[in-house]
């Protein structure tokens, strides 16, 4: 036996929660073609199939791609700083693939490490967040070679698993899942299929120890010269988190604000005397996959990779970290 | 014609007339396409060609990290040579030195990309050497500015908020300059402080101060690859921007970047003849 | 709301012009409360705000024993440093820190130092010699070699001269080779060829080395010769920094993020860091 809701009743909720004031962001079809994770004013606007995986990814909800910190307004030699409003919203996150969820709680640990970012875990604990298990998956997927899998709790409240007629297995993990479901489903007989999502690619270990021992191996300039050095990559990944802080304003005053970052760009570790330790590209490549297989692991025990495949898709030139790691396991050029 | 290819790459790297080749390779059938440098003779069979082949490769002849692997020889379609023409008008390579290998190309993509149905550039015109046939070539010229004249029939403040709209979604990725063969500064002006002329910010002041310089930093010199709308994560409609600015280029001065080896660049360049009479 | 990102509104007191192109900097909390409670160890940095301009970090370069102001100093280079070069007494700049790890100077006690810096070095090492000549009984013999390119490009210049006057203290100065002026007293050449010839004697000794990567690069082997261990040679990295908290991930060398596990290191550490700077 089973708890079940409709898609029909899973929009009435969504409903419900937006005349609650509650905000809701979901997947949605921008545009032919499109799918991406936005705000939701309208149920009509949820979509819960038909996609692999929206373009972006949702940790925009809870990291802001601009953040104000402060601001500050001068009044002759001194000025006063002023707060950033620091009351969030409740906010639910729906239909979020399980790879993106599961990159919440390992973000939590760099957001927390020592110095706790009150901006990011007062929206974390603003969001409810209800995933959805994949029935499919492409070629970029990869969620199974880093620990994760298609139904894979971690970072959700409560997963809709696809079952038969149109309707969704309710699987609440958390209280906030269980509040979120309370008293909106039926009980069936009816049970969703476990999918079994992709057939793993590499080893995440032996990625780790191959970092560890080629710093300056050749496969960097063999394998990722075609890096343009944009920022889709970082941009549109769950767990990419590198960013820049930045004053805007004019004469009276302005505002301090957290931008996304990307360490692809060359002046992101650019030095003021012009000395920049990772000058070409490769070596910024090289940066980016030991952040993510190598040094978080180490620092925190979790890969800061969910598998999405969104750094493969949105790769101008089709490069994504899978590539590069399957060419580690093969030791042959791609 | 892949055997072709494979045949002048391998026979470019042995006669030492090019040190890299430049072109598409696929892993296997099932994989995507993605850029190539060859520099083996033996590595030659990394070469491919097919509908999947987007990028404008002339985009990595601003890249230091490609410019010291040496001589390069290039693989471009049409649309991707025009680039090569405007580099070399603007001094940026040598011709000389830079082997081009022309494909004829019927158009790439499945559906057909929309620029593929208006090209009148399948077949390159100033390659060193020029492989493939193909009976799909079709000439779509008279329908270049379809999109664009659609957009135009909007009122002024509707197309405000379609570019409002689309521009709230931009990350500042920067991935649409990064495939830009003719955005090669060393030092974009947007990665500039002092003073800061764009805001770094994705706030809708930074996005559009950052878009619209972009086109403007393009008029007269953007060849219609499309490329920086294929790539946008977001599907910002980029084309828009700088086909307005394309056609001001065509109709006000008969001018068609990267087209006539011979022309001077539109905005680069002073002539007697040019019109001043907007000057008071 | 704590919010890790704001910095604390700082009055200037004082701006010294140390040379062409670097200047020093006193401030204090404008909330008065906050100077009492404020306390840091030497080697640890700060992010310092010009309002509307950002922020750069900059090592404290003030002892922890003085409690009615702070130092930092820098050299002229980019946006927020023209900003910063255009302040003055009474103005209002930022402050948040301290950062970073520090000089283990309960470790250094019982031991003879060696301080070695180039340049705009200095500031990182001044700190570190006010504070243990404000702690003398527990410090060994004192050296510091600290070289320029021209006599002008001393910084803290006075403060060497106070420092040889305390016991049991050698100051080596040194300019490069045609810095030197007519009625220049110090040493001419390169640091680590002046550290050489000092014929310092290194037994029970640290040393802190900071400065270009190429005076540390010659400056090693020097020390190896000297006798000491890499365990015994200490530096304070320096690299592009934002947050200075460790959650921007800019500033790592390797897994060592320099805001979190340094920037004060041993050579023995950095020899297992990969070549990330």
């Amino acid at each position: 036996m089973s708890e079940v809701i409709s898609a029909s009743a899973l929009r009435e909720l969504m409903r419900d929660w937006l005349r609650q004031g509650k905000q809701v962001f979901g997947p949605r079809q921008v545009k032919p073609g499109l799918v991406l994770y936005t705000r939701l004013t309208d149920p009509e606007q949820l979509l819960v199939s038909g996609f692999i995986h929206p373009s972006n990814s949702p940790k925009e909800f809870v990291f802001p791609r601009h953040e104000v910190i402060y601001s500050y307004r001068f009044e002759g030699k001194d000025l006063q700083l002023l707060d950033a409003p620091d009351s969030f919203p409740e906010q639910i996150v729906l239909a979020v693939r399980p790879c993106d969820a599961a990159a919440l709680p390992i973000l939590d640990k760099l957001f927390n490490w020592d110095f706790q970012d009150e901006f990011y875990n007062r929206r974390r604990q603003a969001t409810t967040v209800v995933t959805l298990a994949c029935l499919s998956h492409d070629d970029s997927c990869f969620c199974t070679s880093v620990g994760l899998g298609p139904a894979d709790p971690r970072g959700s409240d409560a997963m809709l698993l696809p079952a038969q007629d149109d309707e969704f297995e309710v699987r609440p993990f958390t209280e906030k899942g269980e509040a979120s479901f309370s008293g909106v489903t039926r009980t069936s007989s009816k049970q969703a299929g476990t999918p079994s999502g992709p057939a793993k690619k590499f080893d995440a270990g032996q990625v780790r120890t191959y970092l560890s021992e080629n710093f300056e191996g050749p496969i960097w300039h063999d394998e990722t010269l075609h890096c343009l050095g944009c920022g889709a990559c970082a941009y549109t990944c769950p767990t990419c988190h590198c960013f820049d802080i930045v004053d805007e304003g004019n004469a009276a005053g302005g505002i301090r604000a957290k931008n996304w970052d990307s360490c692809q760009f060359p002046i992101f570790s650019l030095h003021a005397s012009g000395h920049n330790p990772r000058s070409t590209q490769p070596q910024r490549q090289r940066q980016r996959l030991t952040h993510k297989f190598q040094i978080y692991p180490e620092k925190f025990g979790d890969i800061l990779c969910t598998g999405c495949g969104n750094c493969t898709r949105n790769c101008p030139v089709n490069l994504g970290v899978l590539n590069v790691l399957e060419a580690m396991k093969n030791g042959q050029p791609l | 014609m892949i055997e072709s290819l494979r045949a002048t790459c391998r026979r470019l790297l042995e006669t030492g007339t090019a040190q890299v080749v430049i072109g598409y390779g696929q892993a296997d059938p099932g994989k995507a396409v993605h850029p190539v440098f060859i520099r083996r003779p033996e590595d030659a069979d990394q070469l491919t060609w097919n509908d999947q082949c987007y990028p404008n490769l002339v985009a990595y002849l601003k890249r230091k990290e490609v410019q010291s692997l040496g001589k390069a020889a290039i693989v471009v379609k049409g649309c991707d040579e025009r680039g090569l023409i405007v580099l070399e008008r603007e001094s940026q390579i040598d011709r000389g030195s830079l082997y081009v290998i022309g494909i004829v190309c019927g158009g790439v993509g499945n559906p057909k990309l929309d620029k593929c149905k208006s090209c009148g550039a399948h077949r390159p015109r100033f390659a060193n050497e020029i492989l493939g046939e193909s009976s799909l070539l079709q000439d779509g010229v008279g329908q270049k500015w379809q999109a664009l004249e659609e957009f135009l029939t909007k009122s002024p403040s509707q197309r405000m908020a379609y570019w409002q709209n689309e521009f709230s979604r931009c990350l500042k990725c920067y991935a649409c300059r990064q495939v830009c063969p003719m955005c090669y500064c060393e030092r974009c002006l947007v990665d500039k402080n002092r003073p800061t002329c764009i805001d770094t910010s994705p706030t809708l002041k930074g996005n559009f101060a950052w878009h619209i310089t972009r086109a403007f930093h393009l008029a007269g010199r953007c060849i219609g690859c499309d490329e920086c709308t294929r790539v946008c994560p977001v599907g910002i409609d980029l084309r828009l921007l700088n086909q307005s600015l394309a056609k001001a280029a065509e109709e006000q001065f008969g001018y068609r970047a990267g087209m006539d080896p011979q022309a001077e660049p539109l905005i680069g360049s002073y002539s007697l003849q040019d019109k001043d009479g907007f000057i008071g | 709301m704590k919010n890790i990102y704001k910095p604390d509104p700082m009055e200037v007191l004082e701006v010294r012009r140390q040379t062409p192109d670097v200047k020093s900097v006193k401030i204090r909390f404008r909330e008065k409360e906050k100077n009492q409670n404020f306390s840091f160890r030497v080697g640890q940095f700060g992010c310092f705000s010009a309002f509307g301009y950002g922020e750069s970090t900059f090592n404290i370069c003030s002892s922890s024993n003085w409690k009615d102001h702070l130092e930092f100093c820098f050299r002229k280079t980019g946006k927020v440093t023209e900003a910063l070069w255009r302040i003055e007494e009474g103005d209002t700049v930022g402050f948040r820190g301290p950062y970073g790890n520090s000089y283990p100077v309960e470790q250094w006690e019982g031991r003879n130092l060696i301080f070695v810096g180039g340049g705009i070095a200095m500031p990182p090492i001044r700190c570190a010699i006010w504070y243990v000549l404000e702690n003398r009984a527990r410090y060994g013999d004192i050296s510091v070699v600290y070289g320029a390119r021209t006599v002008a490009d001393l910084a803290f210049a006075d403060e060497l001269e106070q420092w040889a006057r305390y016991d049991r203290v050698r100051v080596v100065r040194c300019v490069d080779p045609g810095g030197e002026t007519s009625d220049w007293k110090g040493e001419v050449g390169f640091v680590p060829a002046v550290l050489e010839r000092s014929q310092i004697s290194a037994g029970n000794s640290i040393a802190l080395v900071i400065g270009p990567p190429i005076m540390i690069k010659y400056t090693l082997p020097v020390l190896d010769k000297m006798g000491l261990a890499p365990n015994d040679i200490y530096t304070s990295l320096e690299n592009r920094m934002k947050c200075g908290l460790g959650k921007c991930g800019r500033c790592n060398v390797g897994p060592a993020y320099v805001c979190k596990e340094g920037p004060v290191f041993t050579m023995e550490q950095i020899r297992h860091l990969p070549a990330d700077f």
